[in-house]
């Protein structure tokens, strides 16, 4: 018991997980980018974060140049860093230069780690209406095509297009206007649609940036950028994808990260996380599609759940016997009844009346009925002082009121067993594309390493089990639903 | 001591060198330059480093470029018109391609080079054949027969027959297929070590200064045949020439036309043509390569004859030719003239693609550049690329040092603190840079424009050194066309826009950024009188107003709201400020622009706009609809139908009015923006109940 209270102090402290942790202090985070097993994002100003995990993120990536608002590619076995050499409006005038240095490795502390001597591939010259900084790639799947939006607030975004081989901008290339009331913008391609999302609102300001990240997107990388109501990004539109909440203020330039097929992530930053000092902080949310329009998901916070199988719509529950509730029929088929005294709420069923009846130790786990019984409702806490992944925090995930925990077991099953804090206890809950879920154990015993492939998985629709998580089957999917 | 000679020669000025070289992305040598209805083509050879696995420190090419140019100045590369894998007689990795030519006879082009063939035994020459200057070429599928040798030139003599100069100045009739030798040519036995060999055609050099002789160029002119050609009179190369009554000779040596490269790069090479009646020398020096003298770049100057048919020796400049447009990149450090204690250097020793600059070392220092045509300027403003060790000031000034002022720039480069300290204005302090040393692109207004062509002098005017990479002047966009008062009434544009304004020039109303305006800041500001008439008057294009007004003294920060004093100062302001009617020419008005043209300044203001609605009939169920950075407030028939709050962009139909009626008659819109530190614009129109445009009226401005 006690060992639960510290467990439930822990949760306290930390809340509002659904923020990376460690020092993540960042302005402009380029794209996250992984190298040997790490990830990197870089800021404004130089410098970046390192993450072991993609949860702990810390100071300590090196990008040389100063300046504002970088990205960050590989292409081929080498990086990419694009960045703009000035300030915008902060630093004073607005003639930009925006440059691109390679790298064989993000990893400051390797043999290979050298910036190549920057080459600019685009200026502005303080008078036009433009500002050449905060650039944002996109290497085209569908040509090889590398391309370059730019610009801020002070005139318009700009496409330019670079060589991929040499990071220098293509001879004869011109620029090409897209997109004004923007800064920090990046372009994506998904499904035949490129992307531009820009950020719009009030940068820079702490708890009262309005900062907010938009999007358009076209069947032409060149654009015409249209909004959901056919407006031109050029004429100011966009619709929201990312701003304020949950104690965050200030969303700004966007990532997109592909993680695994169905598994999409955007790293931005906020101007201030309240539960940070207000500071400005890496961000990483799930990115979801609906009608190919980009929406930001949430991880899952704390709460109790029902967990639906995305398969049949069961949901997850403990093996053990039904208990009837002992509520005599009420009404009749909905007929009329004379004199009937007024309706009197039934109560739900408590833990209390159906746990005697439960076997003490292991209790295994199926899909059933929801009837939000207590064998059905889960208690899903996140644990981000025992890690995470680049996708979120790990939870616990027990039955409501006990101590009895989802479990994976050696066996590739799922059951559950008190909760001892062990690995096989921890779960990842990711969002998918689809803005369902995938429910992963953190480890399963007698597998070495962390798990990257099992997931809980609807072998029939009453049957859970652990199998390898696949996009392309209901059988992977899950959804958490408080009612 | 190989290494001694290297840094002093890189110390010293580089002399020689032009705006001149012409191509300067790429290495480019042995020009053969040759006028073609009425534009000049250069076919230059083409060096290129060498591969890992050819013979290093060595001439290298394996293609030919074309570029043309109708000015001298502007050179655009066709690209690559004949390369060494796609020639069927070429050995595919000789990297041989030496010096061309290309002449046109009977509408056909004939691009002459010399390679090494597949069968071994030196050099070949062959023939691709093209219907126009930039090809395609279609290569011969072997080399001309009887030639052994490099560098062809072909003459075609007013006597009607073309005559092919190689190697170290032999020279053969040409049939008239272009492609053979003629049969009638002399023949003789020749020497060379122990070999003996017959050669076709005479050797026109035989007893001339010859020694090392190659790339002839031969033309005719007032009545003499000239040949010209390289050759090596002490250590390296100069070009010298030779002139004769006939075609094959005999020549007579008669002097030099280029004296040997200063800076000991061993070759030269070069054509001599006429283009809009002066004389052009190409030629080549290795100023993108200057410690490999076999990575070469084309240069131009001009070239004079003297009266009895001589040619008068010229001197590689670095101004080169051609007048360069104002709105060109003009490379100023390869200057005309300039004082004795002008230096240049490289400004990147390994990537020398990125050209030269000039350093002025101290005031007084100064530097000329011939022939700039500003009639290209409409509304301009320069750029200039700069790097200084301290703040200093230089200017651009028009013809000489002394002449009347276009642009003078201060240059801040040392780190400022910022207004107010590093602590009242955080964000400055972060973005604060040190520039010392830096290459930085100065963008400055003019003071004064020049007419026609005319030269630039940039002079040191502070008290340190100043260096200099180029100069260019930039037209601004138009944004505006003025009204005139018998302009015919406008319509809203296709989208419904409203273009015509009258706008008042801007009001001086500091603020901290635009996040102080909130509603109940805004309905104190607009509402205040500024000027007499404020929310009445219909004014005319021209017309003055006296603005007397409290302003509140605010930092100019960062747009962010915090940095307001709680107790501002305040000071009574008077300004005149005039109406001006304007047609926007993009469907937002940029009000940025119109401050930056007719206002003193840019941020911080607060702008009054009119214009005036006329319809026929009653427009009813309409909204009026705004988008405007960054705050603004409207009225329609002087009732007030719109508030934009806070820090707002110019986003399309970003808020609406009420339901309103336009009325049949005179509609008077009046609308007040006010702005911190972006770029204020607003776009205006009226939508219908559905949201569509309404744009069954005409627009007025008086």
């Amino acid at each position: 018991m006690k060992r639960l209270y510290s467990i439930l102090a822990a949760l306290a402290l930390t809340s509002a997980a659904n923020a990376q942790i460690g020092a993540p202090y960042i302005h402009d985070p380029s794209t996250i980018a992984e190298c040997d097993g790490k990830y990197y994002t870089f800021g404004t100003g130089g410098g970046g974060l390192i993450s072991e995990d993609g949860w702990t993120w810390n100071s300590g990536a090196d990008r040389p140049g100063g300046g504002a608002a970088p990205d960050i590619m590989k292409i081929g076995d080498r990086y990419l860093c694009i960045y703009g050499a000035t300030g915008g409006g902060l630093g004073g005038g607005h003639s930009g230069r925006i440059l691109t240095m390679w790298n064989k490795t993000l990893d400051p502390k390797s043999p290979d780690f050298k910036w190549s001597t920057a080459v600019e591939v685009c200026s502005s010259d303080g008078m036009e209406d433009q500002d050449a900084i905060d650039p944002g790639m996109l290497l085209d799947p569908t040509t090889g095509r590398l391309w370059v939006s730019y610009g801020t607030y002070f005139g318009t975004i700009r496409l330019i297009e670079l060589d991929p081989k040499t990071g220098y901008r293509v001879k004869g290339n011109k620029e090409k206007d897209i997109a004004i009331d923007c800064e920090a913008t990046d372009l994506i391609y998904r499904n035949g649609w490129y992307y531009l999302l820009g950020t719009h609102g009030t940068c820079c300001d702490g708890v009262n940036s309005t900062y907010n990240i938009v999007v358009g997107r076209a069947k032409s990388v060149e654009g015409p950028y249209m909004d959901n109501v056919g407006r031109d990004m050029y004429h100011g539109g966009g619709r929201m994808v990312v701003a304020a909440g949950d104690r965050k203020t200030g969303a700004g330039h966007f990532g997109r990260t592909i993680i695994d097929e169905g598994v999409e992530l955007m790293s931005f930053h906020w101007e201030a996380d309240f539960d940070m000092g207000g500071r400005s902080t890496l961000a990483i949310r799930p990115l979801l599609w609906k009608n190919d329009w980009p929406y930001a998901g949430e991880q899952i916070k704390e709460g109790v759940y029902e967990i639906e199988s995305e398969r049949r719509g069961y949901s997850l529950e403990l093996a053990v016997d039904f208990v009837r509730m002992n509520v005599a029929r009420q009404g009749g088929f909905g007929r009329p009844q004379a004199n009937a005294a007024p309706p009197q709420p039934v109560p739900s069923q408590t833990l209390d009346e159906v746990k005697g009846t439960w076997p003490t130790g292991e209790i295994r786990v199926r899909i059933g009925d929801y009837m939000f019984r207590p064998w059905q409702r889960w208690q899903v806490v996140p644990v981000p002082q025992r890690g995470g992944t680049i996708c979120g925090p790990l939870y616990t995930i027990r039955i409501e009121g006990t101590n009895r925990a989802l479990t994976a077991t050696d066996q590739l099953e799922v059951t559950t067993k008190d909760f001892a804090d062990l690995d096989e206890q921890l779960w990842r809950i990711e969002q998918l594309t689809d803005g369902t879920y995938r429910i992963m154990p953190y480890v399963i015993p007698g597998q070495q390493g962390k798990n990257q492939k099992y997931c809980l998985y609807s072998a029939g629709d009453s049957t859970s089990t652990l199998a390898e998580y696949d996009f392309n089957t209901d059988n992977s999917k899950w959804n958490f639903r408080n009612h | 001591m190989k290494k001694t000679v290297t840094i002093l020669l890189t110390m010293l000025p580089l002399m020689g060198i032009a705006q001149n070289p012409v191509i300067r992305d790429q290495y480019t040598a042995d020009p053969t330059a040759r006028v073609f209805n009425g534009r000049v083509y250069l076919y230059p050879s083409h060096d290129i480093l060498v591969p890992e696995e050819q013979r290093q420190n060595w001439f290298c090419m394996e293609d030919y470029h074309v570029f043309s140019s109708e000015n001298l100045t502007d050179w655009t590369d066709h690209g690559v018109i004949v390369t060494q894998n796609k020639v069927p007689w070429v050995r595919p990795d000789s990297y041989s391609m030496w010096a061309p030519d290309c002449v046109e006879r009977n509408g056909k082009y004939y691009f002459y080079f010399p390679s090494a063939p597949k069968a071994g035994g030196g050099f070949a020459v062959g023939v691709a054949i093209a219907d126009s200057p930039t090809g395609p070429f279609i290569p011969e599928p072997e080399p001309i027969k009887g030639i052994n040798g490099i560098d062809p030139c072909v003459l075609q003599a007013s006597d009607g027959n073309a005559y092919i100069f190689w190697g170290n100045g032999r020279c053969a009739k040409l049939k008239p297929n272009m492609k053979e030798l003629a049969d009638d040519n002399p023949r003789e036995t020749v020497k060379w070590r122990d070999r003996e060999m017959e050669m076709v055609g005479v050797n026109c050099l035989k007893d001339l200064p010859n020694r090392q002789a190659e790339g002839p160029f031969a033309f005719e002119y007032n009545g003499n045949y000239y040949l010209t050609y390289p050759y090596v009179r002490e250590k390296t190369e100069v070009l010298g020439y030779a002139m004769s009554k006939n075609p094959m000779g005999p020549y007579e040596y008669k002097g030099l036309i280029m004296a040997e490269h200063p800076n000991g790069c061993w070759t030269n090479h070069h054509s001599i043509v006429n283009y809009k009646g002066q004389w052009y020398l190409f030629y080549h020096q290795n100023f993108f390569s200057p410690n490999d003298d076999k990575r070469r770049s084309v240069q131009i100057d001009k070239l004079t004859f003297n009266a009895d048919g001589t040619i008068q020796e010229v001197k590689p400049t670095m101004r080169g030719v051609g007048i360069n447009q104002a709105t060109e990149r003009i490379e100023i450090d390869r200057y005309s003239t300039a004082s004795p204690d002008v230096t240049t250097e490289y400004i990147d020793t390994l990537i020398q693609f990125s050209g030269g600059c000039a350093t002025m070392p101290k005031k007084g220092s100064w530097l000329g550049y011939k022939d700039v045509d500003f009639d290209c300027l409409t509304d301009a403003y320069m750029m200039i690329k700069v790097k200084a060790a301290d703040n200093t000031e230089f200017c651009v000034r028009e013809k000489n040092e002394k002449g009347k002022v276009i642009a003078r720039i201060k240059l801040t480069v040392k780190p400022e603190e910022p207004a107010g300290g590093a602590a009242a204005n955080p964000m400055a302090a972060r973005f604060r840079r040190d520039l010392r040393n830096q290459w930085l692109t100065q963008t400055v207004n003019l003071d004064f424009v020049p007419k026609g062509v005319t030269d630039l002098c940039v002079t040191n005017e502070g008290d340190g050194a100043l260096s200099v990479d180029w100069v260019q002047f930039k037209n601004r966009s138009n944004y505006f066309t003025p009204v005139s008062a018998a302009a015919s009434p406008a319509r809203p544009d296709d989208e419904g826009f409203i273009r015509r304004w009258l706008l008042l020039e801007p009001i001086d109303k500091p603020n901290s950024g635009n996040t102080v305006f909130t509603d109940s800041y805004l309905r104190e500001h607009f509402y205040r009188e500024y000027f007499k008439g404020q929310q009445t008057m219909v004014p005319k294009d021209g017309q003055k107003v006296t603005a007397v007004f409290k302003q509140e003294q605010a930092p100019a920060g960062f747009g962010r709201g915090a940095q307001a004093p709680a107790q501002p100062e305040v000071k009574t302001v008077k300004q005149t400020l005039t109406w001006r009617a304007l047609d926007s020419n993009m469907f937002n008005v940029k009000l940025f622009r119109f401050a930056e043209k007719w206002g003193t300044k840019v941020y911080g203001v607060l702008f009054w706009a009119v214009t005036i609605i006329d319809c026929e009939e009653d427009i009813e169920n309409v909204r009026l609809a705004v988008g405007s950075n960054s705050a603004s407030m409207w009225w329609l028939n002087g009732e007030e139908v719109l508030l934009l709050s806070g820090d707002r962009r110019m986003v399309k139909d970003d808020a609406m009015s009420n339901r309103l009626t336009l009325k049949k008659g005179r509609n008077i819109l009046r609308g007040a923006i006010i702005n911190g530190p972006g770029m204020s614009d607003f776009c205006v129109r009226f939508l219908d109940e559905k949201g569509n445009p309404v744009k069954n009226y005409s627009i007025k401005a008086q």
